[in-house]
């Protein structure tokens, strides 16, 4: 058994059942038959309780607000990099439909080009939109609610096109994303123009 | 520390995955007080607390998709959250660990007992690094190991951390045994 009384670290590990300490047992032991440690041990505990009672500090205001549109803005940036991608898309694909009209099928060619051109919209519609600046205007509850809603479906749908090579598949994908992105860019530019009355 | 229990978790949880805001927002309800109680209890200034509180949901927003389930939610949050509290000590720069050796540590016989702290007062005296280990491991139930991996130490640091602020809170708040 430990003979002198136990330090502030051995008081912990029996306070915790820490076995890993090397003198655990003996610590333990010495508990069990001092009375000087059994008290600063009956201590040790009361702090502890005292510290898990202390009152809990609540924030002084709401601080989502400022996350939603934090988490809102970066959506919109990492969109935005993917249109940046989707732009070099839209030429390869050109490219594409360039080099290989002779030998592709009619109805082939034609899904390719609408394709193409589906695409070329929606970047336009995320040019016209990057160009109004959404970040620096302010939108209601209702409205912010709408555009992120809108932004997930965008973002669901760039996911679905990455993974669909079918021209068919991708052709009705692309053209769900001009329809989205027209009606993202209606929501901006009408809470906008409403900013003013 | 129990976190307020959330009605309908489940469907909230699975909710924000697909990045509902109002699941997002509810979530928010739910644990920002925890999440801000945690983060000023280890840091300095209500400021920064708040600043631990937004990165905290921020992040909880942005990946909340990986949260397999398991473990709790709040588990899961208070993760988050005692990371970006941690963080956040090191970017402003508190150094303070190596001062806690060559502090004046008074012994009982010096400190009056109308002089006496009160708990809180004592807690904001010891080191930022000290009251974090403190509260970490015997308010929110950390390991030691957790802690050393989230403060990027050694377990023996987060034992001698907590062992020297217990040494000091002691003797500060007079619960030296009188024997």
């Amino acid at each position: 058994m430990t003979t002198s009384h136990l330090t502030m670290e051995q008081l912990l590990a029996v306070r915790d059942g820490d076995r890993s300490e090397p003198a655990y047992a003996d610590a333990h032991q010495h508990v069990a038959e001092c009375g000087a440690c059994r008290v600063e041990l009956d201590r040790l505990h009361q702090r502890t309780a005292r510290l898990r009672a202390l009152p809990r500090m609540t924030p002084a205001r709401n601080q989502f607000p400022a996350v939603r549109t934090r988490f809102a803005t970066e959506r919109r940036q990492r969109r935005l990099r993917a249109a940046g991608i989707g732009g070099l898309a839209i030429a390869a694909s050109l490219a594409m439909v360039m080099i290989g009209r002779d030998v592709l099928r009619p109805n082939r060619l034609d899904a390719e080009q609408q394709i193409a051109t589906a695409k070329s919209e929606s970047q336009q519609l995320e040019l016209q939109l990057h160009a109004w600046n959404p970040q620096s205007r302010v939108l209601n509850s209702r409205a912010a609610a709408m555009v992120m809603e809108l932004e997930d479906r965008i973002a669901d749908l760039d996911v679905r096109l990455a993974q669909t090579p079918e021209s068919e598949r991708q052709l009705a994908l692309w053209q769900q994303r001009v329809g989205l992105m027209n009606t993202l860019v209606e929501v901006h530019v009408t809470r906008a123009s409403n900013v003013g009355f | 520390m129990d976190a307020t229990v959330m009605q309908d978790a489940e469907t909230v949880i699975t909710k924000a995955r697909l990045g509902d805001p109002v699941a997002l927002e509810a979530l928010y309800r739910a644990y920002s007080g925890p999440v801000y109680n945690l983060a000023r209890r280890i840091c300095r200034t209500t400021e920064d607390a708040e600043d631990v509180l937004q990165e905290t949901f921020f992040e909880v927003c942005r990946s909340i998709r990986n949260y397999r389930g398991e473990g709790s939610i709040w588990g899961w949050i208070r993760s988050v959250a005692s990371s970006k509290a941690l963080m956040r000590l090191r970017r402003n720069r508190y150094r303070e660990t190596d001062e806690l050796d060559a502090e004046y540590v008074p012994s009982a016989r010096e400190v009056s007992p109308g002089l006496r702290m009160d708990l809180e007062a004592a807690m904001d005296r010891l080191t930022v690094t000290a009251r974090a280990v403190v509260w970490l491991h015997d308010v929110e139930g950390y390991t030691h190991d957790e802690i050393a991996d989230q403060m990027g130490r050694t377990v023996s640091f987060s034992k001698s951390q907590l062992a020297r602020a217990h040494s000091r809170l002691r003797v500060w708040l007079g619960d030296e045994a009188s024997a």
